[in-house]
Formats: C-alpha cells, structure tokens, sequence
C-alpha cells in the first residue's frame, strides 16, 4: 500500500481522504517557513484541502493505485501550489454556480468557488491523463 | 478534528475543535447529528470558536445538519463564529441561510 512521500517542496499521497492531513501538516509548514500570516496559512491551507479533495474524489475518484502530487514554491513575494492528480480530467465550465439560488443548500459543489475567492490566481489545465490546478497568493 | 457534545436548558449544544477538511470528519459530525435526532434531541447549537478553518466539507456538514434538523421539527443554530468561517459563509452567501449569535448563551435563549 502507498503512503505519503515527501521530497523537497513536494507531497506525493495515495488517493485517500485520510492523508488530507499529511498535506495539510506539510503546506502550513512550509508556509510558516516562507514567513506568511496565519490568515494567509489559513486561506491557502482551506485552497490546497479543497483542491486536493477533487482530485482525490472527482479526478483519481479513490482509485488505490493512483495518487495525487501536490507542489509548492516562492518567488517575488507570491506562493504558488500546484496539485495534480491522474483522472480523466474534467471541464471547468461544467462546474454549476453555487451561489444560484437553485444550489445554495446543496451539500457539495463549492470547492473551486472557494479557491477562486481565497486565492488571488487559478489555474486549470485539464487533458485525459490527469489535471493539474495551479493557484497563485502573493503573502 | 475533535467534536464533544453537553447539553444546557435541553439544548444540545456541540464544540468541535481543529480543522475540518473532509474524510473522517465529515461522518463524525454528520453521525453525532444523526444519533441526537433519533434521540428526539432536535435543538442544537454548534460553537465553532475553536474551528481553526473549514473548506467547503465544513459548510456542506453544517448545511446537511441544518436540513436534517429541520425536517425533523429542529432547528440548528451557529454561536461564535470565527472571523475566517463568517468570511466563508459570506462569499457563499449562506451568511442569509444561518442563525448565528455571538454567544452560546444567545443562541440557547432564542430556541424560546
């Protein structure tokens, strides 16, 4: 069975919710170490948590012989996280609006919306060997 | 994230602590929730002062509890919200969906 593996700026998990900690654990530190406030670990800590459960759930969709790599780095002030996972990627435009009236109560489908707002640049290049979700705060 | 339970004027009223992120979490609430209602204890308030943060896991628990709750004749209320859960609740506008109050104490008294 995989565990996690860390090298350098780099977390590697099998595709397993319980692991959500080891990422969190290993992103909040390297955060501290980069000198970013605690409101800024937070929003950044909820961003990585969110998109990390997509691709645990929505792109590996729990596959045990798949994993998700989650990349962190700093440059000019701004920290940059990736996280990739090995699915069959997904369109963003499919993504409903939680925010519609029609969706307000649903229990799921507010992850990337919430990045979006956390986070002060989103990117996602989806193909058919994985995606990959780039997200940009300047600290 | 830890969860303990007390219950005051027959309100059942829940203190989580730590994060909540998804996995486990998600059923330990959701379960706690659940064993109360069958239980016929349906007035509930969740402390959340010391919820470091959710993400979207957090507020999908809170509105599975609110909904449970109300279909079963309860109610689900929210005390000391955090500064970084208000802001959640706002941009997602659930901030017109919660009862909030600023204390325990607030949310118990408005269940009269």
């Amino acid at each position: 069975m995989m565990k996690p593996v860390i090298k350098g700026n780099r977390i590697w998990i099998p595709s397993n919710q319980e692991y959500l900690s080891d990422v969190d654990v290993f992103i909040e530190g390297i955060l501290r170490g980069f000198g970013a406030d605690e409101s800024a670990v937070a929003d950044i800590a909820i961003s990585v948590s969110e998109l990390v459960n997509n691709a645990i759930l929505h792109g590996n969709k729990s596959a045990s012989d798949k994993a998700v790599t989650v990349t962190i780095s700093k440059s000019d002030g701004c920290v940059e996280i990736s996280v990739t996972d090995q699915g069959a990627g997904f369109d963003p435009c499919d993504i409903e609006n939680p925010i519609d009236d029609a969706n307000l109560m649903k229990e799921v489908g507010r992850g990337i919306f919430i990045v979006r707002s956390l986070m002060d640049q989103v990117e996602i290049e989806a193909s058919d060997r994985g995606t990959t979700v780039i997200v940009t705060k300047c600290i | 994230m830890k969860l303990t339970d007390r219950e005051q004027d027959g309100v059942v009223v829940l203190e989580p602590r730590g994060k909540i992120m998804g996995g486990p979490d998600a059923t330990l609430l959701h379960d706690k929730l659940y064993e109360f209602i069958q239980q016929g204890r349906t007035k509930v308030v969740i402390d959340l002062s010391r919820i470091e943060w959710m993400n979207s896991t957090g507020l999908g628990i809170l509105i599975q509890g609110y909904t449970t709750l109300r279909n079963s004749d309860g109610q689900l209320k929210l005390a000391k919200v955090t500064d970084k859960i208000q802001s959640l609740l706002t941009i997602t506008k659930l901030v017109s969906v919660f009862d909030a109050y600023d204390t325990v104490e607030d949310a118990i008294a408005s269940f009269n």
